[in-house]
């Protein structure tokens, strides 16, 4: 899966792009760093990377503003470093286009497992009419759910929901992203939404509604529908 | 008690009365012989007109009844008594009494129009110098400093507005008039004062009582407005607290994850599969680098929260500085042998009063900052000189200078400098805490382009004497 695949690594810490570049080496991918905003951005256009890991404070500004310039060309994957431990960055990074964020101090497992969900989801990206995770598959086209083989029904704000989730698999997307693009960009303050549609989706589509397995929370930031793991 | 008064003016209004009578009839005997009696009878309406307006209606008419007596006793026939021959001469009394009548009336209407004018501009006066002493005492209350400072500051511009009023105000708990003073009670919300007007001020009891209420008003506002703007600026205080605890929060577990997170990868890709010998040798220096910054931060961390304490205890010993000050390089050195640390410093220096172990901690952190921000290329020099009764070990590098806008910064902590990423960013504080537990004082030199040079100073204290 990670055949070749280039990552760009961008972090002023020269300690952690030595351990990164080991890490991401032995993991089978091709390794570039930059140490700034501008030498990202540089290194971004020179030879376009398959993702990018972005640490989210830069000497010379923010990882969120490499988001937003690399988003006005690229849809790459960018998984983003925190070390902020402020949840408000990370949701400005992933609002401003990142798929995903790792915490720093993380573990090399963690980061990669990351790694390769994000560039399974750009391969299949634009090709797939259903998307399939665990038991449960969403028909985009036909709009059906099936669990099991067998169908559900869902409301048409669930299944527009539940879509969303679908079409970004894997990646964590914001409260704000999914307000928008199911209620409408009026709406995107009203979390307490997303709560009530979200327990009924659960209630419908995993096994055990109160230990999610497909369809999980990040506290405070969104959602993400994943395989179960 | 006008009566009384009116009784007591009664000789000098009867002998008025009389004497301008016997000045009416003496002009009109002097007149007789060029004009009719009964016409010379206006001369004594000016005697009525006369009392009139000194003394009033009642005066004016008694004067006019003794006026008509008089002019007929002397003057209409039959003279010498009191009784008229001429009928004409009765209607033309008659007219006389009525017209000394109107003119009493008028007269005394007058007079008691100019006593009512005059009691309001004086009553418009007393109003006058109430309202001026308020606006005064307001304007000073409302903008000058503290009411309590206000109010004892002899020659201030409250005391001043009050005392040009023959007035004393203050707060006190009893009343302390001085002799002769008449004392008002303010009452004021939370407090006691006292306005004492002073014996010849010209302020009756009922204007004291008068002003005494608004003047506690004032006094009540201008408390109040001193609490409110207490409590602002003590929720002011808190709410920076906060804000430069939250940065220093943020500051600190930022760089505790950056050396973290630089093990746990090390850590993960020693792991992660085969390494060259290069690879591994690296990752292993990482690890070790790491590990030391991480137990240094802690470090620094622990030392600023004992300043930060106030806990920072030094024992002060005799410190010889250029034992400290090589000592101090010597530990730079080890850890940047590329970068050069000259020592001016001599060794006859006197000795001073501070912690050794601490002041060895202030200069290796300050020849460590020298050696951080300046090219390896030119040397960081310690210096040491003895002036003014203080003896000062300076350190000066010849980087770039500390821009104006950050120089008031530098000690704060977590603030660095645009080259020197890799420190704690407590180093300075670290040091002023240390340096000011010490009873010294570390100031701070830098000329944009041409370097910086941070001087530590210290009393000059009487020597120990030489061991025998």
């Amino acid at each position: 899966m990670s055949n070749g695949a280039r990552v760009l690594v961008v972090d002023d810490e020269p300690q952690i792009l030595r351990g990164l570049r080991v890490v991401l080496r032995n993991a089978g991918y091709q390794v570039d760093v930059a140490a700034t905003k501008a030498e990202a951005l540089d290194a971004a256009a020179a030879r376009p990377p398959d993702a990018m890991v972005l640490d989210l404070v830069l000497p010379d500004g923010s990882g969120v503003e490499v988001c937003r310039e690399v988003r006005r060309w690229s849809g790459l994957p960018i998984i983003v470093l925190s070390a902020v431990g402020d949840v408000r960055e990370k949701v400005k990074a992933l609002d401003a286009g990142a798929d995903d964020y790792v915490t720093k101090p993380f573990g090399s497992e963690e980061l990669t497992a990351r790694l390769r969900a994000v560039l399974r989801r750009a391969a299949d990206a634009d090709t797939e009419a259903a998307v399939t995770v665990g038991d449960l598959t969403i028909d985009l086209a036909a709009r059906r759910v099936l669990v099991r083989g067998e169908e559900v029904h869902l409301t048409p704000i669930e299944f527009d929901l539940l879509r969303v989730l679908a079409v970004h698999r894997g990646k964590l997307v914001t409260h704000r992203q999914l307000l928008h693009e199911v209620w409408g960009p009026q709406y995107t303050d009203e979390t307490h939404y997303l709560r009530v549609h979200v327990a009924h989706i659960r209630a419908k589509v995993e096994a055990d509604a109160s230990r999610p397995q497909l369809l999980v929370t990040d506290p405070g930031v969104g959602y993400r529908l994943q395989d179960p793991s | 008690m006008a009566r009384k008064g009116r009784l007591r003016e009664l000789p000098l209004v009867s002998l008025e009365a009389v004497a301008a009578i016997g000045v009416a009839t003496g002009t009109v005997a002097l007149l007789e012989g060029v004009a009719p009696v009964t016409g010379l009878g206006v001369v004594y309406l000016l005697a009525v007109l006369l009392v009139a307006s000194r003394h009033g209606e009642i005066a004016a008419l008694a004067t006019a009844v003794a006026s008509v007596l008089t002019l007929n006793f002397f003057f209409i026939e039959p003279r010498h008594h009191l009784t008229i021959s001429d009928s004409r001469n009765v209607a033309a009394l008659g007219v006389f009494l009525i017209a000394g009548m109107v003119v009493s009336r008028l007269a005394a209407a007058v007079r008691q129009r100019a006593g009512e004018s005059e009691l309001r501009a004086h009553e418009a006066a007393a109003r006058e110098r109430e309202s001026s002493l308020l606006a005064a005492v307001a304007s000073s209350l409302l903008s000058e400093g503290p009411v309590e400072a206000q109010l004892s500051t002899p020659g201030g511009r409250l005391t001043d507005a009050v005392s040009r009023a023959g007035l004393r105000l203050e707060l006190a708990p009893t009343p302390a008039p001085h002799e002769g003073e008449e004392t008002v009670p303010l009452q004021l919300r939370s407090r006691r004062a006292w306005l004492y007007a002073m014996p010849d001020s010209g302020w009756h009891r009922e204007e004291l009582d008068r002003v005494a209420e608004p003047l506690a008003h004032l006094v009540d506002v201008a408390i109040d407005r001193e609490e409110v703007a207490e409590h602002t600026a003590e929720a002011e205080a808190a709410r920076r607290a906060d804000v430069a605890k939250t940065a220093v929060l943020h500051a600190i577990s930022h760089d505790l994850r950056s050396p973290l997170t630089a093990i746990t990868t090390a850590t993960g890709a020693l792991s992660s599969g085969p390494l060259s010998e290069d690879d591994r040798r690296e990752l292993l220096s990482v690890l070790r680098s790491e590990s030391t910054r991480l137990a240094r931060l802690v470090d620094d961390l622990l030392d600023l929260s004992r300043i930060e304490a106030g806990a920072v205890n030094p024992r002060p010993d005799w410190c010889d500085l250029h034992d400290t000050v090589a000592s101090a390089a010597e530990h730079v050195r080890r850890e940047h042998p590329e970068h050069q640390v000259e020592l001016l410093v001599s060794a006859d220096l006197p000795l001073v009063r501070a912690d050794p172990a601490q002041m060895e901690r202030v200069f290796s952190n300050l020849i460590e900052n020298a050696v951080k921000f300046s090219p390896e290329d030119r040397p960081v020099r310690v210096s040491a000189s003895v002036a003014g009764e203080r003896v000062t070990v300076r350190v000066t590098d010849e980087g770039r200078g500390i821009p104006p806008t950050a120089r008031s910064h530098v000690f704060e902590p977590f603030f660095r400098g645009r080259a020197g990423g890799a420190g704690s960013g407590l180093g300075l504080t670290i040091s002023k805490g240390f340096v000011e537990a010490n009873g010294a004082r570390i100031q701070l030199d830098s000329r944009p382009g041409a370097g910086t040079s941070f001087a530590v100073s210290f009393p000059l204290v009487p020597q120990p004497a030489a061991p025998a």
